[in-house]
């Protein structure tokens, strides 16, 4: 498995890094050979030649910053996604693929790929747990963020609880083909075991033993208690 | 009219203060009340010449109690919030507390402690003469959003008028100074050290002014695009040893300190910088830094079955605290156990968020010193994993999902000291287990 990690530098406010090394960590559980390779402002990849593509959460402006350098690989973008490959934005990072992003100074063009506008506001803060029809089990995490994405035809999750006030959503995030886009931040994939073998097994279209991670599974069930304690979910939800 | 709910709400105030006193109740009470009654009381209060702030996201405290220690030496007399609050309400007590009737703060000096983000409101009453910026780092980011947001609102409510003291060595703390006419600057430029520590991450990488590729070279950066760079600092700790916790400053004056950790190293610096501006004699200064034992409970000793222990305060959600507990325990002389504690991440709030122990750089335990690590509270399955990703040996980690079993499981026989590692948060639910007994 060959996985390419974009901007790894200057986009990884939240330790999103830690969900290439998940997958790389699981594939390897699995015997299966992963390499990673780090990408970073003005420098070239060849996407085709890749099996997985990530990118990571920024402040407001290193998330513009990549956003003029991700221009040029736009095209590589659509044609790798196009081709059903797998790619996971957390955090911010997938805003860029809207057709705009307005911030207090002014608008800035997206790359287009994805049918939303994003305003930034406020900034919203908070505890989350998502659903998406994929996954049996719900998914848990935060959102730090100040951008809203404009609502979307093909979100990636449902909102089941969010524990602040604004930004009162019902969905979450994009998906389109393979393409996981998610406002949540971090380590999304260390947290959700689930998510982590779900992603893993459609990189690599075969089935995957999740023996390695028993202490991810105990940590989400932790996470998810927490947070259920004030949300009080009804119990078929974690069925 | 006005006049007349001042006097109200400052003897309101120092009612609620006096009775406070008695049941034990927070500091911000007084202030909050009196805000309610007249929300810009403070502008009508006369204050002392010299007001000197401290904000930066780690050292406030320590840095603000160093400054007292000095300006309470030289025969000054100072009214200061260190015993409360730091946002506004707590400021707002301090000054009506100490002040008198007529609305007359009249101490040589005012000396506040602010919330970074709270600078917002306090600064808009009060203008500081002079203004410490400790850093601005990773810090609570799920109540701060991240540093460039904090340092966006110091920069938008810093009075020009203030002369700011800077940290050169922090990039953000560092390009405050566009905003006022006067900065002064304080580093450390002794050779062989490492200022920033921890190679997990790196926010150095791009010039917080114009988003260019930063040239980092040591401790040293600037920016080929705009210029921007790191200053010469005015006051420099020109030699240090972690192991022996001594430091120099301006090449000649020796200090001594209780805690070896560069953090401590920057809050000493900084108030010896303030030392130098107020015209103290330097001499003095570092006599009155040299061995002086804060009294802030970041730090406690405590003994668990016969073998000494010390507590120390690395605050959850800040990486760089962590990092630098880890900094310490390393250069402590001698082997030693360590144990971290992650049951509730904030007093203050709640969040499950546990993506900061991912900026968190493990592989700083790596040192032959530690012999074991022991992992313990509700999040112990998430330090669990972490510590998976890192080159710390497994075989050497235990854990337990309760504090008392942890400490409890810890080896009678053994004779090294253990360093415990957590937060405000937890804290207490390692010193009031029963084998732990305080020391003084």
């Amino acid at each position: 498995m060959r996985i390419l990690h974009l901007y790894h530098d200057i986009l990884n406010l939240y330790g999103d890094y830690a969900n290439v090394e998940a997958i790389k960590r699981l594939a390897q559980a699995n015997e299966v050979s992963c390499t990673v390779d780090k990408i970073s402002l003005g420098e070239d990849a060849d996407f085709s030649q890749y099996d997985f593509i990530f990118m990571g959460s920024s402040t407001e402006k290193n998330q513009k910053v990549a956003l003029e350098d991700f221009r040029r690989f736009s095209d590589q973008l659509k044609n790798y996604v196009d081709s059903g490959k797998v790619a996971l934005f957390t955090g911010n990072a997938f805003e860029i693929l809207g057709k705009t992003i307005k911030d207090n100074t002014k608008v800035h063009n997206g790359l287009g790929l994805l049918d939303f506008d994003v305003v930034e506001g406020d900034r919203v803060s908070e505890d989350i747990i998502v659903k998406a029809d994929d996954l049996s089990l719900p998914l848990v995490g935060y959102r730090n963020k100040r951008g809203v994405i404009s609502s979307v035809e093909s979100p990636l999750f449902e909102v089941l609880y969010q524990n602040s006030q604004k930004d009162i959503i019902k969905t979450e995030g994009v998906r389109y083909k393979n393409l996981f886009c998610t406002h949540l931040i971090g380590p999304v994939l260390v947290k959700n075991p689930h998510f982590l073998l779900y992603i893993s097994e459609l990189i690599l279209n075969k089935e995957l033993s999740d023996d390695s991670l028993k202490y991810n599974q105990l940590s989400y069930e932790v996470t998810f208690n927490e947070l259920n304690k004030r949300a009080n979910l009804s119990d078929d939800i974690k069925s | 009219m006005n006049r007349i709910k001042v006097i109200f709400s400052i003897i309101a105030a120092k009612l609620t203060h006096f009775v406070g006193k008695f049941v034990g109740k927070g500091t911000s009470k007084p202030g909050q009340i009196a805000l309610k009654i007249l929300p810009d009381v403070l502008n009508y209060i006369k204050l002392p010449k010299t007001i000197i702030a401290v904000t930066g996201s780690n050292g406030k405290s320590s840095t603000v109690n160093m400054i007292y220690h000095l300006l309470e030496n030289n025969g000054l007399s100072i009214a200061c919030n260190n015993k409360g609050s730091n946002q506004l309400e707590g400021v707002t007590t301090t000054v009506l507390t100490n002040a008198t009737l007529s609305g007359k703060l009249k101490h040589d000096v005012l000396l506040i402690e602010c919330d970074e983000r709270y600078t917002k409101f306090i600064f808009k009453y009060i203008k500081p003469t002079y203004c410490v910026v400790t850093n601005l780092y990773r810090d609570q980011l799920t109540r701060n959003g991240h540093a460039e947001e904090v340092f966006d609102v110091i920069r938008e409510h810093i009075p020009s008028s203030t002369h700011l003291v800077l940290n050169t060595d922090d990039i953000l703390v560092s390009l405050l100074s566009e905003k006022t006419e006067k900065a002064s600057w304080y580093g450390i430029s002794a050779p062989n050290t490492q200022t920033r520590v921890g190679n997990v991450y790196n926010d150095a990488v791009l010039c917080p002014s114009c988003k260019s590729k930063m040239t980092l070279e040591g401790n040293d950066y600037s920016c080929d695009s705009c210029g921007f760079h790191r200053h010469d600092p005015d006051c420099a700790v020109t030699s240090l040893s972690l192991k022996d916790k001594k430091i120099t400053i301006d090449g000649q004056y020796d200090i001594s300190l209780m805690t070896g950790s560069l953090f401590s190293f920057y809050n000493t610096l900084a108030a010896f910088t303030v030392s130098k501006l107020l015209n103290f004699d330097s001499e003095k200064t570092a006599s009155l830094l040299s061995n002086y034992e804060l009294e802030n409970g970041r730090l406690t000793r405590f003994c668990v079955n016969n073998r000494e222990g010390t507590l120390l305060i690395a605050k959850h959600e800040n990486s760089t605290a962590y990092n630098q507990c880890f900094q310490l325990v390393t250069s402590s002389e001698g082997s030693c156990d360590v144990m971290i504690v992650v049951d509730q991440i904030s007093r203050k709030y709640f969040t499950g968020d546990t993506s900061w122990l991912w900026d968190i750089d493990f592989n700083l335990l790596c040192d032959k010193n530690v012999n074991q690590l022991i992992l313990a509270g509700k999040y112990v399955n998430d330090l669990i994993v972490r510590l998976s990703f890192s080159d710390f040996p497994q075989e050497k980690i235990s854990h337990f999902e309760d504090i008392n079993s942890a400490i409890e499981s810890m080896d009678n026989e053994a004779q090294e000291p253990v360093f415990v590692i957590t937060c405000f948060s937890d804290q207490m639910k390692v010193l009031n287990n029963p084998c732990v007994k305080k020391v003084k």
